[in-house]
């Protein structure tokens, strides 16, 4: 398998996160009449984050609704449009205003199908996005996707790539009856990605293996894909070191099978998420391994995260707060040598805010 | 059964609602049915003066306190009962117990023991029906406690917004399980509905179901006239305690003789004639559903991850 993709928007069949996103939400409202978007902003001049510009003047501010500030309704009317034969598709410009709208999503949208026995459906897709760096600090920055996955009844996805946008979005709004919670990386919108054909034909609601290699899994989610990727890039070219790559994507519903293969192949775990470590994707990833047989691990699990407190917003310690190239790098080093003296040469990069140089605030 | 006329209707669809949750009180020691029951008994005429100008297709959204509601709306005595024994006939197939009854074929969208958790969800039907322009009238029932939620002031707006069809129903019992509306209110439930800029009614004789119903239809048939959203308030009292079966006029926070106030209007405790009349068929129904229940089978492992997402 290729590169699928890489930081790189001069090439030709590039686009960028924001543009599959803004395919996905136009191709919504154009093939399916029952679809609309609802969220703050969906129909301003900037069009959540340029995802939805224009949309209400080609389709009309009936299907393509601003919204007061009133997360819990919005909701909770999302629900009800949605149970009364409308697709809705809402927007949070930062997961955490997802947070006021909890009993909604966990009470009602994830408990319709099965309180009521089988009698309802909520089809809809609640997308919330990630904020990271220019001092988003403790409250646009969180990264809430355990929350969500905890909870049975949801399905959460977390697209780390447009080809992963445009594999999933057309397929959930056509086919998925039930209600998916994506989050979106904010960092990831301005980047431009190789589009890869390789990824076509993925199942859109589980994991995919994005490299192949024999020495280490890394399993990882949304921008850390994208540091996956290029660390193992820099592992097989500077240390003959082969990761395997296995995007989770979707977090609720992660492809059991792929992992403990690649595992028991690799005999070596890293798991790098976006959010904090505990009772989150690196604790249910190290759950899945170990309850199927621990016996399998040749290095005890490594998980790289978010330091285990609010996110601050200085940047001095902002980079210390979030794993980076080089530290993913590293662990994969030492995991598969054994040592923490491993003498392979990492990555210069130390902030990968620095690196995503397009992305500039101030959202 | 052939009814006189309206009153005589409305008459036996309350007195049925009551028969129904005083078999409730019976079976309740039993342990049969093992779900938290919260009994509609006093608040009858509202269900039924509700229902009765409302289509099939008309939906409506209730809250915890819901066995009047769907058996107004037209659920089946049947599908209740076997859903409060938890069996696999059940309306919800045991899932969903007296909490979460629902009855989409006749329009009773569900039940949530979430305080005001359905109203926006009733705002959204609504905003549907609109855009599609099904011609229903949504409704939503919920107590005068739902109205201090940040999510029914959130519902009021949107729907007085975008003018959508749907009515709120507010059965002010005056009580939050054992708190006075005047200890947790600082508003006047009409008044402050109407800054949102939707009309509003009081009625203050929640046992009299042909009033209640004369007032129901009137808003349902100016919200389907595409008149934009309405707030009723039915002024009511619940004869039991919040939930249980029991009676709970000795412990304090309540006096014997407001309930005796509401019980000397009550018509259900006063037309003996009607009574005798409707009583053995409404027995024979009642019978049969709990029998139904009785004979059901449980759900088993296979119903326990099916509907999941």
């Amino acid at each position: 398998m290729g590169v699928a993709y890489k930081i790189d928007s001069d090439h030709a069949a590039s686009r960028t996160y924001r543009e599959a996103l803004f395919r996905c939400m136009r191709g919504a409202l154009a093939n399916h009449p029952e679809a609309f978007l609802l969220g703050q902003g969906v129909d301003d001049h900037k069009g959540t984050f340029g995802s939805t510009i224009g949309l209400a003047e080609e389709f009309g501010a009936d299907r393509v609704m601003d919204s007061p500030l009133a997360e819990e309704s919005m909701t909770g009317i999302g629900i009800g449009a949605a149970l009364n034969g409308l697709y809705p598709i809402q927007t949070h410009i930062r997961a955490d205003f997802a947070l006021l709208a909890m009993n909604q999503i966990v009470n009602m949208a994830a408990k319709y199908k099965y309180m009521f026995g089988g009698r309802f459906e909520v089809p809809m897709l609640i997308r919330m996005v990630i904020g990271r760096s220019w001092g988003q600090g403790a409250q646009h920055s969180q990264s809430l996707q355990s929350l969500f996955a905890h909870v049975p009844g949801l399905t959460v996805i977390m697209p780390a790539t447009p080809d992963a946008i445009l594999e999933t979005y057309p397929w959930i709004i056509a086919n998925h009856r039930g209600p998916v919670v994506s989050l979106e990386h904010r960092l990831l919108y301005d980047i431009a990605f190789r589009s890869d054909d390789v990824a076509a034909g993925n199942d859109p609601l589980t994991s995919r293996l994005l490299r192949e290699g024999s020495d280490v899994t890394i399993v990882a989610t949304s921008i850390m894909v994208l540091e996956a990727k290029r660390a193992a890039e820099h592992l097989a070219e500077t240390a003959g070191i082969e990761a395997e790559v296995i995007d989770l994507h979707c977090v609720s519903h992660p492809n059991r099978a792929m992992i403990l293969d690649s595992v028991t192949k690799t005999g070596r775990l890293i798991v790098a998420d976006t959010s904090w470590k505990a009772y989150g994707v690196a604790a249910e990833i190290s759950r899945l391994v170990c309850e199927h047989d621990p016996s399998v691990l040749r290095a005890p699990i490594a998980t790289l995260g978010m330091a285990p407190a609010p996110c601050p917003t200085a940047k001095t310690l902002e980079d210390l707060y979030y794993p980076t190239l080089r530290s993913l790098a590293d662990t994969a080093a030492r995991v598969v040598t054994g040592r923490d003296d491993h003498g392979v040469a990492l990555p210069e990069e130390a902030s990968m805010a620095d690196v995503y140089k397009r992305f500039k605030g101030p959202f | 059964m052939k009814f006189a006329n309206l009153h005589e209707r409305l008459f036996y669809e309350a007195l049925r609602i009551r028969r129904a949750e005083e078999r409730i009180i019976e079976i309740y020691p039993t342990d049969r049915i093992q779900s938290p029951v919260h009994l509609s008994i006093g608040q009858e005429a509202i269900a039924v003066g509700v229902c009765e100008p409302l289509r099939i297709e008309d939906p409506l959204f209730g809250s915890y306190r819901s066995h009047a509601f769907f058996l107004a709306k037209g659920g089946s005595m049947r599908d209740m009962f076997a859903e409060l024994y938890g069996k696999a006939t059940g309306g919800c197939g045991g899932k969903a117990g007296s909490m979460h009854l629902t009855a989409p074929e006749v329009g009773f969208m569900g039940s949530s023991a979430v305080v005001a958790s359905t109203i926006p969800n009733a705002v959204g039907a609504a905003l549907a029906a609109k855009r599609r322009g099904t011609g229903q009238v949504v409704v939503t029932v919920f107590g005068d406690g739902a109205t201090e939620e940040g999510v029914y002031h959130e519902s009021l707006n949107f729907a007085s917004l975008h003018r959508l069809p749907v009515l709120f129903v507010c059965e002010n019992n005056g009580l939050a399980v054992h708190s006075k509306l005047s200890d947790r209110q600082s508003y006047d439930l009409c008044q402050h509905a109407a800054t949102y800029g939707l009309p509003t009614q009081r009625c203050r004789e929640g046992w009299n179901f042909l009033l209640v119903r004369d007032e129901m239809a009137r808003a349902a048939e100016e919200v389907r006239s595409g008149s934009g959203p309405r707030f009723l308030e039915y002024q009511t009292y619940r004869y039991q305690e919040h939930v249980g079966i029991g009676c709970d006029h000795d412990v304090g926070y309540r006096s014997r003789a407001a309930l005796e106030e509401w019980q000397a209007n009550d018509p259900l405790l006063h037309d003996s004639a009607l009574v005798d009349a409707f009583d053995l068929a409404i027995r024979e129904e009642i019978d049969d559903a709990v029998r139904f229940a009785e004979e059901s089978p449980w759900p088993g492992p296979e119903h326990l991850l099916a509907d999941v997402a």
